[in-house]
């Protein structure tokens, strides 16, 4: 009999950043790292753990931005293109290291995780999304929503007409895409706001998540602390609150596994290291240097000097991460059990792209935990919300506190000296938008179409990301550049519908590139 | 630890380098004057941003001018206006919370607001002061005069927004904008819509349904901040000493992907990295069979070849053997290569640090 259970909770979100009028653009790659690092790694991992006929379960977002992405056919074949170029330059790396074995090990290692990541993409159709909906459909993994462009709730609530928005966009996309209705949402940077819960109940969403004190904070005190979840007062939504013992072990700068100095450099990077001729055609056409994702070092230690990559080393040290990982969750979920008499679930959210892409052995990291939680003991059952609510519907009920997961907990990271200009536009744009799904209650033909349009580029304007990179202070020309953007074309459009004068011509300009959400409906803003 | 410095670098941003940069475009119209309170955190933002070329490098402005240049602009042209409008031509006031303690708010008011109370106002309009009434109205009804308590903040001249410490989380708060007159009286010109601040701490509300002790909530608050099975007096306290929230556990965001800033060494920022590699190449007849260290290599249509390699330290036999297509004929020549890297460190002492040396 277990004491307690496991939701391993994995957010999947990159913003929606497709340039069909540049034929190469930078920020684009942060897709194609994140396919070939993490979402096919990921997709291998469920794979073979079925294959294996290991009985596991894990809850995942997939953002409304990141599927439209990963279904787009232009993104995907530019995704073909890059992939065939990483290929094509490992292949002249394991010429380039003869003589050097201790990379050119590596570099085969590379060849192959290229190949089969061409192999696994071109296996779904270059549409990895219908591989999550194929683990969800086998009862793996829930997969959940997300706002429709990840704006960051709390600081929309002054115009709730876009959340609303947010979700009714991102529940009909989800329905699209997964031939049901989304039963949970990652609320985008896990920002909670009281009463937004009363949104998320109308659009049919049964839960959500919370940063530890949105739940430890709440009113009244919740009595089993993060280690229940809660139904939010007055709708019955419920909430699981994170576990920021597990948090810290992963996610930590102190105590966190990725920096062990088995595992793989992230900051050694062939683009940056090798001779700028050779490396030139696998970098920005601009001739800048990126990361290619070739890398061959290891973290070493806190020193510049760095040694060759052992991949044998580095998964035995995800092995023994992941049996570190388990054995504290198992002493957790007996002591919690033994204290509330109840069995605690531990709810441990990540960052999906932080698997592979950033802590290269984090998708076998997740690979051994699973397989040992599921072959080694029996404390602990893995588990998601769903099956949680299930089997536990009473619980208590309370108003949780406004949080978020971001830097110190609340809104900062998103509203600070470096981007607090934003809101004053995002705002009236918002005002904006729901005076014109009311005003235009049956709007036909061009001006409808431009009402769909407006609100596309007023959800894309409300990403959280780009506010989150004018926080962070690095790269932030781009961040503004789009922020500006949508809200230039949203405020023309705005006019044009009120003038009764839409420039088709310019209109399907617009639509082609900001192509998103093709059966958005304007009458979600309201 | 790769973890950890892109963490620390990412804090060091945030906090260090809330100011934009100068190569960004957008600059609203910003409060130039501070209040007590707000005079550290304003006084950072209105700063130029420091240089911080020793961690980013070239790399980072070469690549931002990428991201700004767009070369075929092909799609229809009526141009948009380049930059957002400084106003919407409304009256208006809104509140947003950042955190338990503080709360922003911008506003916006009209030319023709302003006209009609310079009318009203007359001669006292212009010894007025442009302020801030903050009220707590927690648990009540506002109907302008029934709040628990206010306090007015004086503001810059040309300010449009502002940060407000309020020192009381877990209550209720509204804003007005105004002018403060000479004989005191506050007019009102907007005000804000109501926000309410969260508790920094659990709440003293239990129910009787669920109620559980103080001791075993105060375990399970600390369990679930991370902290262990402390009792609860030690996890509030070490929550706030450790201050918990300080971003270390925050979502790296996505701005990590694909980031292509590169950590050089600590200390001083100076550096020299050297390596070779050695070309080979050659050419024969087109149709023949040719071998580098006895594998098979692939000729150009040509009959040219080029082969590239890593040099390491250490000697290096490179015969290269062409067989002629009839196999009647081959030749074989090779190359001997020798490296042998030294390296040398020279640091001269700085007479700064002489000084430095003298004042410990």
């Amino acid at each position: 009999m277990n004491k307690g259970y496991l939701c391993l909770v994995l957010h999947s979100h990159l913003p929606f950043v497709r340039h069909p009028e540049h034929d190469d653009f930078l920020e684009e790659d942060w897709l194609y790292e994140a396919i070939t690092e993490t979402y096919i790694p990921l997709i291998w991992m469920c794979e073979k753990l079925m294959e294996d006929g290991i009985d596991f379960r894990m809850t995942m977002s997939l953002t409304p931005t990141l599927i439209s992405m990963l279904t787009d056919p232009l993104l995907q074949g530019r995704y073909m293109r890059h992939i065939n170029s990483l290929i094509e330059l490992a292949h002249k790396e394991i010429e380039r290291t003869t003589w050097q074995p201790q990379f050119q090990r590596l570099a085969i290692m590379y060849v192959n995780h290229f190949c089969r990541s061409r192999d696994t993409f071109e296996k779904y159709n270059r549409n990895l999304v219908v591989a999550f909906k194929s683990f969800q459909d086998a009862g793996k993994i829930e997969v959940i929503t997300c706002g429709a462009t990840h704006g960051y709730f709390p600081l929309m609530d002054v115009c709730r007409d876009s959340i609303k928005a947010q979700l009714k966009t991102a529940v009909a996309h989800y329905e699209k895409h997964f031939g049901r209705k989304p039963r949970g949402i990652w609320l985008p940077e896990c920002g909670y706001y009281p009463g937004h819960d009363e949104m998320l109940r109308e659009v049919g969403i049964k839960y959500f998540f919370t940063d530890s004190h949105g739940i430890l904070h709440g009113t009244p005190r919740p009595k089993y602390g993060v280690f229940a979840p809660v139904y939010c007062k007055g709708t019955g939504v419920a909430a699981f609150g994170r576990d920021l013992e597990s948090s810290k072990q992963v996610w930590s700068s102190i105590e966190g596994y990725p920096g062990d100095y088995n595992y793989r450099e992230f900051y050694r990077d062939i683009g940056f290291d090798l001779e700028y001729e050779y490396i030139k055609p696998y970098i920005h056409p601009d001739g800048v240097r990126i990361n290619t994702g070739i890398k061959y070092y290891r973290i070493t230690g806190d020193t510049p000097h760095k040694e060759p990559y052992d991949p044998g080393w580095a998964r035995e040290t995800a092995a023994s991460h992941a049996g570190n990982f388990m054995f504290n969750r198992q002493k957790q979920v007996e002591y919690l059990y033994d204290m509330i008499q109840r069995k605690p679930i531990i709810v441990s959210p990540y960052d999906a792209e932080l698997y592979g892409h950033w802590w290269y052995e984090g998708p076998q990291w997740l690979d051994f935990l699973i397989r040992k939680l599921s072959c080694d003991q029996d404390t602990i059952r893995m588990i998601t919300p769903s099956e949680y609510l299930a089997e536990h519907p009473r619980l208590q009920v309370i108003t949780p506190s406004m949080s978020s997961w971001g830097y110190k907990g609340y809104s900062e990271m998103w509203m600070q000296g470096a981007n607090d200009w934003i809101y004053r536009h995002l705002h009236e744009a918002s005002y904006r938008m729901s005076e014109l799904a009311h005003g235009y209650p049956h709007a036909t033909g061009i001006t409808r179409r431009a009402l769909n349009q407006a609100l596309r580029e007023l959800l894309l304007a409300q990403s959280s990301d780009w506010a989150f990179i004018l926080g962070t202070g690095t790269h932030t020309a781009y961040a503004v550049k789009r922020t500006k953007d949508h809200l230039l074309q949203f405020n023309r459009l705005y006019e044009d519908i009120k003038a009764n004068s839409v420039d088709e011509e310019w209109l399907e300009d617009v639509e082609s590139r900001d192509n998103l959400f093709p059966d958005i409906d304007y009458h979600y803003h309201s | 630890m790769a973890m950890m410095r892109r963490v620390k670098e990412k804090i060091k941003k945030i906090i260090k380098r809330p100011a934009r940069s100068k190569k960004t475009a957008v600059k609203p119209a910003r409060k130039k004057g501070v209040t007590r309170s707000q005079g550290k955190h304003l006084s950072a933002q209105t700063q130029p941003a420091p240089v911080q070329k020793e961690t980013l490098g070239l790399n980072e402005v070469a690549i931002e001018k990428t991201k700004f240049s767009h070369p075929q602009v092909r799609r229809v042209q009526r141009a948009l206006p380049q930059d957002l409008p400084g106003g919407y031509g409304k009256d208006r006031m809104i509140l947003q919370v950042r955190d338990p303690w503080w709360l922003h708010t911008y506003w916006e008011v009209t030319l023709a607001t302003w006209d009609s109370l310079k009318q009203r106002l007359k001669d006292m309009f212009h010894g007025a002061k442009k302020s801030l009434r903050v009220y707590d109205v927690s648990h009540i009804v506002f109907n302008g005069n029934n709040a628990h308590r206010y306090f007015d903040i004086e503001l810059a001249h040309d300010a449009n927004n502002w940060y407000i410490d309020t020192g009381g989380p877990g209550r209720s708060w509204v804003v007005d904008y105004g002018l403060k007159l000479a004989n005191g009286e506050f007019v009102t010109i907007v005000r804000s819509n109501v926000v309410q601040t969260p508790l920094d701490g659990p709440s003293w509300v239990t129910d009787e349904e669920w109620m559980v002790p103080d001791e075993m909530f105060g375990r399970l608050y600390g369990m679930g901040f991370g902290m262990g099975h402390t009792s609860m007096g030690k996890a509030w306290q070490e929550r706030m000493k450790k201050a918990l929230f300080s971003g270390i556990l925050s979502s790296p965001g996505i701005s990590s992907a694909g980031s292509p800033v590169k950590k050089r060494a600590k200390g001083r920022n100076f550096w020299l990295v050297v390596d070779c590699e050695l070309i080979v190449y050659g050419a024969t007849e087109p149709d023949a069979a040719v071998t580098v260290q006895g594998k098979p290599i692939q000729l150009r249509p040509d009959g040219t070849f080029t082969m590239r390699y890593a040099l390491p330290d250490g000697k290096q036999v490179i015969p290269v053997q062409a067989t002629s297509s009839d196999k009647i004929e081959v030749r074989t020549i090779t190359p001997v290569v020798t490296r042998q890297t030294h390296t040398d460190i020279a640091v001269k002492e700085e007479p700064a640090q002489d000084h430095v040396a003298a004042a410990v």
